[in-house]
């Protein structure tokens, strides 16, 4: 059902048709102007992307007020989601950073509810997936990585270079593990941000081409497109959610490393 | 509870059913340990993390390889040294990714494997199958 309706959604698009009446598995991924708006020479306009974010925003933060507004001894089943993610990061917090790691729970817990609401949003016919931009995961993985380095300064002062230089090596070698552990250090937020943004995109695409195929192979053929779709589907339904709990889990083991060097 | 089942067992007059409940019981004994020995059938926390580690290391190794070449280039464009420092630090970079797999290799060699479990039982399976021959 959910593959008859990106099928659909592909052959809707006016716009998106190439040359051969196909529909183009890139179109799902252009950003639209909803309410242009120039701010000191640079556009700022409210777009589809920014709707999509705040829907989701206001999604995540609607369902965890409403499913926590009388917490009960016994809770019922919202209450039950709520309670279950939020445990599900805390543990997850616990064992990679250490009980001192609980100060940044908030912003890990407000991370990858962020980003696993947004990738399932992807997941609803019609909608736009945020996550699949580079630049929205570059600015989450480099407000983790600026953030990460500064409690590292912070808490260990110029100590902290100490992070780049690793111990029981000899003394001629170590001018080159350093510049290794540089490099190491700064391909964080870009593996980061791109594991994230190939994996949605990738799966999207993926998702639209075997849609066009549902069409293309009409009634006689489409029918395996479709089977593939349907599995592939729960594919990424498992993806998204993989996705974000790679994204928290990798932030964790970093402010872990900021917090206690290895 | 169950002497007084073996008697009515036995008042019935049923040999067989003596035996037949004896055998139950020693069943149900066994069963019992061996649910107790058996960890979490899916250790699905582990297989978790290990899905991550290994996705977090694909990435990685191509993006180090990235990361080297971009800050190569970037100080070839500073020192005007156009190819080589580029093609050191791609080579560097190259080494990240590959320092980076054998440290999480050897983090990982440390705590048990996922799937650790599959092996066990099927040893203790082998074991208690000799015990009763």
């Amino acid at each position: 059902m959910i593959g008859a309706a990106y099928a659909a959604e592909g052959a809707d698009h006016g716009g998106g048709h190439g040359d051969g009446g196909m529909p183009d598995p890139m179109h799902q991924f252009e950003i639209q102007r909803i309410v242009p708006l120039e701010l000191f020479g640079f556009d700022a306009s409210f777009t589809n992307s920014a709707l999509f974010m705040v829907i989701g925003a206001v999604l995540l933060t609607v369902f965890i007020v409403f499913a926590m507004r009388k917490a009960e001894m016994v809770p019922n089943r919202t209450q039950s989601v709520a309670e279950i993610s939020y445990q599900f990061v805390a543990n997850m917090v616990r064992d990679n950073v250490g009980t001192d790691g609980m100060k940044y729970f908030p912003f890990i817990f407000t991370l990858f509810m962020f980003v696993l609401t947004m990738n399932m949003l992807g997941m609803m016919p019609y909608s736009f997936t945020v996550t699949s931009h580079i630049i929205v995961t570059l600015a989450l993985a480099l407000f983790v990585f600026v953030g990460v380095t500064l409690i590292g300064f912070w808490k260990h002062g110029i100590g902290f270079l100490k992070f780049f230089v690793p111990s029981g090596v000899p003394f001629v070698l170590l001018p080159l593990l350093v510049v290794i552990e540089v490099i190491s250090y700064l391909t964080r937020p870009v593996s980061l941000s791109v594991r994230l943004f190939a994996n949605m995109m990738a799966g999207h695409t993926m998702l639209k081409v075997f849609g066009s195929f549902v069409v293309a192979l009409g009634l006689i053929g489409g029918w395996a497109a479709l089977a593939f779709m349907v599995a592939f589907t729960g594919l990424e339904i498992l993806v998204a959610f993989l996705q974000a709990y790679v994204f928290a889990i990798l932030t964790c083991i970093y402010l872990n490393d900021a917090l206690h060097m290895h | 509870m169950a002497g007084a089942e073996n008697q009515s067992g036995a008042k019935n007059g049923g040999q067989d059913t003596k035996t037949f409940r004896r055998r139950l019981d020693t069943l149900d004994g066994k069963l019992a340990k061996a649910r107790g020995q058996r960890p979490q059938p899916v250790d699905s926390e582990g297989r978790g993390k290990a899905m991550g580690q290994a996705l977090k290391l694909s990435t990685e190794m191509v993006a180090s390889v990235a990361v080297g070449g971009v800050i190569g280039w970037t100080l070839d464009w500073l020192f005007d040294t156009k190819p080589i420092l580029m093609l050191v630090f791609l080579i560097l970079g190259g080494a990240t990714g590959i320092l980076n797999v054998m440290r999480t290799a050897k983090s990982m060699q440390g705590e048990p494997m996922p799937g650790h479990h599959l092996r066990t039982t099927t040893e203790r399976e082998v074991t208690t199958n000799d015990d009763k021959d």
